[in-house]
């Protein structure tokens, strides 16, 4: 019965695109959903398609990337949502768009990246054979709730699974690793141990530093960002996982968040059986996913956007700038509902430390004085404060020399990314 | 010569009671009192912390976090709640944010119904009625007695909170829920202590409240009246106003 979904989808997905109104990465999904609103579990239910599901607070978009690059690589046929399209029609659309015409689904593998509170409703319409769970921090606490809740959905959600299923989970998130408790699937962990990702920094931003099984504060042996560290619970023993993969190929991606994304790529290419040399190379030759890094030419100019949703996300952006050597750098806050509406969190970045070197500083977006006023108490002086974003990324491109960074939150990147390029993007 | 002027803030719990940015709160008064030359020095007290410490401090500060972190912390101040109680009756100035807030009076309701002793050092109780309803997620205004200006902060709560006759509303609801989202009042004041549901960080957007902040822990700290510095708040005023605007609240 899900032919006409699919027909019904495809025609919309194909108006949208003729008309301009953007890709028709949620609509088609959400009409079919409207159709059957288990179109996800009867469409899947019949393929032979292997499912990854990729699930996080900060990582899904590149993660999901960088595996689909790896799979291609190898010579599969994959399918991917599009970014940040990561509800059920989001998925729902990535499924008919993939299909064809007949109902069928000729592909290996589909690779979903799912949003937080998506993951509990997903699981309960399909099996997946593969599940990466990236990290969880504090992030639109209007809108998810609080971290704890999350996770103890999730693992509700875990707790239902078996051995057919795989979980590729972070270690060194003692939140994550929490997960893996109960479960009758497989579990493998990676994790961080070489010293240059040891950060000695204060972790403002940390949320899960307190033992989940008996409520005492977690000692670190190392600390790589937020919460994640070689953790243990000197009072009840519980410890970090041994860890399946600490090391992997070398990317361009920069900061210690993508040596994550890029570790949970390669242990789940190993599981899947996936050559060595397909995933180093297809690891080596990746571009990052549009305003997660992304390189964007204005004129004679570099521009790179790095997607800054939450406190972890920016304190690691603004970190890897700073190593970066960037000269030039333009904060978005917007607080809209793909952001988030509270935007409190921005007093836990560490914005203090971390723009030092930084002479070029401007900040825009909704929020703009609400930046600014983030900035002042942050001891900085010189900073351009202009709400209008078309015009703040002018001002701050001219008197630029060298790359312009901008520090987005999500609806301000696709501003972001639209005025630079002239595209519309979802 | 006058002796430089100080105050400490003791910050109860910074590490567990941080979840919505509160900190920022930590880091406006220690501010404003800087560029005013007046020291400040921030105690950082977490679990299993010195009662000493607290006696010794100027303004109490604690902010909210979430349900699992809040028990953590229940467990360490239940053995100091008599102490805290003498403190604050006796005039200690402090401010207590969200779960904090929700942590003086006598009792908190869960939505599953079962029910948290409090520390029962303010007459009020809150109640979560349950999974289904709404939790109050939004910009907030109100006006206070306090300052001139209408006080704008971000309110994100699943429990209502109740007052007793023997405290005072921190302020009254212009836009937004408040307490319980039915009587228009925010917040307590009792004694020289101020509840509050107002995250954002209150303070930042908010510069006369933490300035009366300020002035009351000196006051207090050396018994004769203060008058503090006028600062430029320009881009308080702005950030501020941004929301005002939006909530349709005149300022």
């Amino acid at each position: 019965m899900n032919k006409l979904p699919i027909v019904i989808g495809k025609s919309i997905t194909f108006i949208c695109r003729s008309l301009n109104l953007g890709q028709g990465s949620t609509w088609p999904g959400h009409i079919a959903l409207l159709l059957n609103p288990n179109f996800i579990k009867d469409t899947l239910k019949k393929t032979e398609t292997k499912i990854i599901l990729v699930a996080g607070t900060n990582g899904k978009t590149t993660t999901g990337k960088l595996i689909k690059s790896i799979l291609q690589e190898s010579g599969k046929r994959v399918f991917l949502n599009q970014s940040g399209a990561n509800l059920l029609n989001g998925i729902a659309s990535a499924i008919i768009s993939a299909s064809e015409l007949s109902g069928r689904l000729k592909r290996g593998y589909a690779i979903f990246e799912v949003d937080e509170n998506t993951l509990p409703l997903i699981l309960n319409q399909i099996t997946p054979d593969y599940l990466i769970a990236l990290n969880l921090f504090r992030d639109q606490l209007d809108r998810y709730g609080e971290i704890d809740k999350i996770a103890r959905t999730w693992k509700k959600s875990f707790d239902n699974l078996t051995s057919s299923s795989t979980l590729v989970l972070n270690a060194d998130d003692p939140l994550i690793s929490f997960l893996s408790e109960s479960t009758s699937a497989k579990v493998v962990f990676f994790g961080l141990n070489n010293d240059q990702f040891v950060t000695n920094d204060e972790q403002n931003a940390a949320d899960s530093i307190y033992c989940l099984y008996c409520g005492s504060k977690l000692s670190y042996r190392k600390i790589f960002f937020s919460h994640l560290g070689d953790w243990s619970c000197t009072n009840c023993g519980h410890k970090r996982p041994v860890l399946n993969i600490s090391e992997s190929g070398k990317s361009f991606l920069s900061g210690t968040y993508n040596v994550y994304n890029v570790l949970a790529s390669t242990l789940l290419s190993q599981v899947i059986g996936i050559k060595k040399t397909d995933v180093e190379k297809s690891i080596a030759a990746f571009k990052p996913a549009f305003g997660r890094q992304e390189i964007i030419r204005k004129g004679d100019k570099e521009v790179q956007i790095f997607l800054s949703k939450n406190p972890t996300s920016f304190n690691e952006s603004l970190k890897t700038i700073q190593q970066l050597g960037g000269k030039n750098l333009l904060i978005v806050l917007n607080d809209r509902i793909p952001d988030g509406k509270d935007i409190s969190w921005i007093w836990d970045t560490n914005i203090e430390f971390l723009s030092k070197g930084i002479k070029n500083i401007s900040v825009s977006g909704d929020r703009a004085h609400e930046m600014a006023l983030r900035m002042k108490y942050a001891g900085l002086e010189n900073f351009l404060v202009e709400p209008n974003l078309e015009k703040a990324i002018e001002k701050t491109l001219i008197s630029a020399t060298g790359s312009l960074y901008i520090l987005p939150t999500y609806s301000a990147m696709l501003e972001a990314r639209k005025i630079l390029t002239g595209r519309k993007i979802l | 010569m006058i002796k430089k002027k100080s105050i400490t803030i003791a910050w109860l719990y910074p590490d567990l009671m941080n979840t919505y940015g509160d900190r920022g709160n930590i880091i406006c008064l220690k501010k404003r009192c800087e560029w005013r030359k007046i020291r400040c020095e921030v105690k950082e007290l977490n679990v299993g912390f010195d009662l000493s410490e607290l006696k010794k401090a100027d303004f109490i500060f604690m902010g909210g976090a979430q349900d699992r972190q809040q028990k953590i912390v229940s467990a360490d101040l239940f053995k100091k709640a008599k102490e805290l109680k003498k403190l604050i009756d006796a005039g200690k100035p402090g401010l207590y944010i969200c779960g904090a807030y929700q942590l003086l009076g006598e009792y908190y309701k869960e939505a599953d119904g079962t029910t948290i002793k409090g520390l029962g050092i303010v007459d009020l109780y809150t109640e979560n009625p349950g999974m289904n309803t709404k939790r109050f997620i939004g910009n907030v205004a109100i006006r206070s007695s306090i300052t001139e200006e209408i006080l704008i902060g971000f309110e994100n709560h699943g429990g209502r909170t109740y007052l007793g006759k023997s405290v005072n509303p921190f302020g009254k609801v212009i836009a937004g829920y408040g307490n319980n989202g039915k009587d228009k009042t925010e917040g307590i004041i009792y004694k020289n202590i101020f509840g509050s549901y107002l995250h954002g960080p209150i303070l930042p957007k908010n510069p006369q409240f933490t300035d009366y902040l300020i002035r009351l822990s000196l006051e207090e700290k050396y018994g004769t009246k203060f008058k503090l510095e006028p600062l430029n708040d320009n881009i308080e005023n702005l950030a501020r106003v941004e929301i005002a605007r939006r909530l349709k609240v005149k300022v």
